[in-house]
């Protein structure tokens, strides 16, 4: 619905034609400046007609001195439309034929408007169940609210939102708390027009079912419980959670068998409620076994159960999400008697943020712990949301994420915001494996560690041992999104939790596994959105620019004749790239800023930093010397710069950085762009007014880069960024010191390139991952780099980028081969034909001749 | 060799590169560039200026990303 949102600028204009809508049709929703009037006797007359909720909230004083200008504009709008009032009563016909032209099948004008719709934010859409927010409506803001529980957001922009229904944003929506009607009726509210029935019908069939069935764990056995026994005998008649059904032994033969298949746990648990349930069982089994039917057993209050096989929990799930009886997971912690307590609490100087209290309140709204993920932006505190989702339940808690460096930053920052005794968190890596004192605490771990199945050491097997043996009351799984759905499987059925948080930032794959998270961890409970985070300050406002950069013909005739691999390095090594990188990074320097330059490719990465004489850290970078460039970039004031590779993206604990240029990427990676955004959202301490970070993109002009920067920019611009397009740099081509500034160092650049070996062009070819990190994420703990013998100092990189006569000297014979080629252009591309220099002549004498 | 009906093409540096491209993929007497002038002109044939159009059009597009499938 991007498009609406554009129709809606390019309507701008008091046009006839959007004149005519006026009198019928959502079509309105376009007509946002001209039809003030209305808005202005809505809101002002404080309005018998506006509904209640509407009633009751405050309207800011922005909104209402927005509506006063709009009713000075009132006189000169009313006089252009004077005219045109005689339009709106052609025929119905012709309208529907204008309206038909423009909308074509998504013409809504069939539904009726209510007539105080001008202060209601929301239209829906009956057919794909998109909802569209007008975001800067007074009301906008509790509307979010309500919309961001029951829909997923699908963009975000400044003043259109839209937002989609879905059935697992109703599951979400339902385990949050809210009720059918309660949706409904607050939908309603909001909505310009009454929910149409379709809608209605969606949430009702979505909301009606949720809930019923349940997934309990009960002594590291899993039971799907419900009170309803005509839903499990349902549940039984599918082939698939049949065949995952443990039927205990001596079960099936006779009914004088009952006490021993009643769940241990149950009698624990409800020993009075344990007889009732155990014959319940018992007889569904029976009539389940003899194929009776016994319908006489029906009373609600009585749990019924049966138990399914661990390692097959989650194809269980998935297929009762398609029977359209989504399984709740919830944890009543609180009366879990069975499991000893973990005393950890926040620390008392801790402070939480409204938003991370609002994620926190979907996930114990009932005094419960509900599975699901927590989506907020990078920089934006996920790790003490999960700290503090920890401290909340109290119980033995299991950490995963993606790396070994993570697993160092969460176990440094459980012991910052909490006071965790040291005997009681630990950490279980290939190269760290304990266990933690005593019978309850907290273990951090890599998805890698928990879910590989070969080659484990007696060690790191004994410990496994330890892991699965247990029942866990929470698991946290950081970066959810980058993990592979078989590695989900193999860690959600070898470790049996009570609760599981999913922490991300970008709920985004390339390859659309997104879903399958919906049945293996939960719903999404929770998504910020980033706009307002960065306006209420917590993350960095950020400007992003995309910056063309032409190719130089030279560059570009080359591109069209190579091969793929070759062209990526001639758009990364695009000479024009190099000077704006050099501009944008003296600019920026002068400023003050800590920039950080990122380059996928190894390739360009290193030849960037040695021209520009800059410090780099890539995969084969010793980690001293890691260390060795990262402080100076945070501690020099003469080290502003810092080229990073791959590594940067998630292993290495960055500084903070208020610039970030990117010259070369990952295809397009939208979850990449976001992170590396996200490595210059921490900057928010410097939150002076109208303070900004910058986040730049080099793209070459005319090439495949164009095809992927625009892909990559999707997710970030769904959130509510845009892009400036900058397509030249003032000032750049009269910078003094500018690199490759004449053709012939071009050419010379273009045959370093042409020459250099097909494996350069591989984007993060250096990282490469360490034995307990993920496959396919971004990692790198390589420390397998003797670092003797390499200490580089940034006098020996100047040299190897100045100092290097012999290579240039040679080369200069082929670039001149190339002049040569090219018939002796030069490097300010001004040199025309004769043709056109007798042109110019003549029309020059003419001038003077007048 | 008998006169042909040339069209003067003012593009940009990696249009021009394109067009170039473009001609060089046709046979040899099919050739459409007449006269590759400079930076940023090139003489083509008139009567190939359409099909030329067309093509380079398909080319520009595939970079060009956009959110229909």
């Amino acid at each position: 619905m991007k498009r609406a949102a554009d129709e809606q600028t390019q309507n701008d204009g008091p046009k006839l034609k959007r004149i005519k809508l006026v009198t019928k049709g959502p079509s309105e929703a376009m007509e946002v400046d001209s039809r003030g009037g209305e808005d202005v006797e809505n809101v002002d007359g404080n309005g018998v007609s506006r509904p209640a909720a509407v009633r009751s909230n405050t309207i800011n004083l922005s909104a209402l001195h927005k509506k006063l200008v709009q009713a000075k504009a009132v006189p000169t709008k009313a006089v252009a439309r004077e005219p045109l009032a005689p339009l709106e009563t052609v025929t119905k016909k012709q309208q529907e034929s204008l309206v038909q032209r423009i909308f074509r099948d998504r013409d809504w004008s069939n539904l009726k408007l209510k007539p105080d719709h001008a202060a209601r934010p929301l239209w829906i859409n009956p057919e794909d169940r998109t909802l569209i927010l007008e975001a800067f409506s007074p009301i906008a803001e509790q509307a979010q609210d309500f919309l961001v529980a029951i829909a997923e957001p699908v963009s975000r922009p400044e003043f259109i939102h839209e937002y989609k229904l879905t059935t697992y944003s109703l599951y979400a929506a339902v385990s949050v708390g809210l009720e059918t009607n309660d949706i409904l009726e607050v939908l309603n509210r909001y909505s310009k027009v009454p929910v149409p029935d379709s809608i209605a019908k969606f949430i009702r069939d979505c909301t009606a079912s949720y809930g019923k069935v349940k997934l309990v764990l009960k002594h590291n056995k899993y039971y799907v419980e419900s009170s309803h026994p005509d839903l499990i005998q349902k549940l039984l008649r599918d082939p698939i959670i049949r065949g995952a059904r443990i039927i205990e032994d001596n079960t099936v033969t006779s009914t004088s068998a009952k006490p021993s298949m009643a769940p241990p746990g149950e009698r624990h648990a409800d020993p009075s409620k344990a007889a009732a349930s155990n014959e319940k069982q018992a007889q569904d089994v029976f009539s389940e076994v003899i194929g009776a039917d016994r319908d006489d057993l029906e009373e609600d209050d009585i749990n019924i159960s049966f138990q399914i096989d661990d390692a097959r929990i989650d194809d269980v799930k998935k297929q009762c999400t398609e029977l359209e009886y989504p399984m709740l997971e919830e944890y009543d912690f609180r009366n879990d008697l069975i499991n000893p307590n973990l005393e950890i609490d926040l620390k008392p100087a801790t402070v939480i943020r409204p938003y991370q209290e609002k994620s926190l309140s979907k996930m114990f709204g009932n005094g419960r712990a509900r599975s699901g993920i927590i989506v907020l932006p990078c920089g934006a505190g996920k790790t003490l949301v999960g700290i503090t989702a920890a401290c909340t339940i109290k119980k033995s808690c299991l950490v995963l994420c993606t790396s070994s460096v993570s697993v160092m930053q969460w176990r440094q920052q459980f012991m910052m915001w909490s006071n965790v005794a040291n005997h009681q968190i630990s950490v279980f890596t290939a190269d760290q494996k304990e266990k933690f004192a005593g019978e309850s605490g907290i273990v951090i771990s890599t998805y890698h560690m928990i879910a590989n199945t070969h080659n484990r050491s007696h060690e790191s097997k004994k410990m496994m041992d330890f892991l699965t043996s247990r029942e866990w009351g929470f698991i946290l799984l950081d970066e959810v999104h980058v993990v592979p759905a078989t590695m989900f499987r193999k860690v959600v059925t070898t470790i049996k939790a009570h609760s599981k948080l999913g922490l991300t930032a970008t709920l985004v794959r390339e390859d659309d596994k997104v879903v399958d998270l919906n049945y293996m961890i939960g719903p999404k409970l929770y998504e910020a959105n980033w706009m307002d985070l960065a306006k209420k300050g917590h993350i960095a406002n950020v400007q992003c620019a995309e910056v063309w950069c032409p190719m130089t013909s030279e560059f570009y005739a080359e591109y069209l004749k190579q091969d793929i691999r070759k062209r990526m390095l001639l758009y990364f090594m695009n000479p024009e790239k190099f000077q704006a990188c050099q501009f944008l990074i003296n600019y920026h320097e002068k400023r003050g800023d800590k920039i950080i330059v990122f380059s996928d490719n190894v390739y360009a990465l290193q030849a960037y930093a040695k021209r520009l004489n800059k410090m780099y850290i890539h995969g084969a970078t010793p980690q001293a010397e890691r260390m060795r460039v990262l402080q100076h970039f945070q501690n020099n004031p003469n080290v502003n710069t810092i080229f990073l590779s791959k590594v940067g993206d998630t292993s290495i604990d960055l500084p903070e950085a208020t610039c970030l240029i990117q010259i070369s990427s990952h295809f397009g990676s939208r979850r990449q762009e976001a992170q590396r955004l996200g490595r210059i959202l921490r900057a928010k301490r410097r939150n002076d007014e109208g303070f900004n970070a910058f986040f730049y993109s080099l793209v070459s002009k005319d090439t495949s880069e164009m095809y992927y920067s625009t892909k990559r920019q999707q997710f970030l611009i769904d959130q509510g960024y845009s892009f400036k397009v900058i397509t030249e740099l003032d000032g750049m081509k009269t910078m003094p010191g500018l690199v490759y500034k004449t053709k012939d160092e071009q050419i010379e650049l273009m045959q370093e390139v042409l020459t250099a070996k097909d494996s350069d062009a591989d984007l993060g070819a250096d990282v490469k991952a360490g034995e307990d990190d993920l496959a396919g994420t971004i990692t790198s703990k390589h420390f397998g780099f003797p670092s003797a013998g390499a200490t580089r100092t940034s006098g020996s990189l100047a040299a190897m980028a100045g100092g290097a006569h012999m290579s240039f000297r040679e080369q200069n014979k082929s670039a001149n081969r190339m002049i040569g080629k090219e018939g002796g252009t030069s490097a300010s591309g001004a040199v025309r034909n004769k043709l056109f220099v007798n042109r110019d002549r003549q029309q020059t004498q003419l001038k003077k001749g007048m | 060799m008998k006169a042909v009906k040339g069209v003067l093409i003012t593009c940009d540096a990696a249009v021009k590169q394109i067009l170039l491209q473009m001609n060089e993929r046709r046979r040899e007497d099919n050739y459409f560039v007449i006269e590759d002038l400079d930076q940023t002109h090139l003489l083509i044939k008139a009567d190939e200026e359409e099909g030329m159009r067309q093509e380079l059009e398909v080319e520009l597009e595939k970079n060009t990303y956009s959110m229909e499938p």
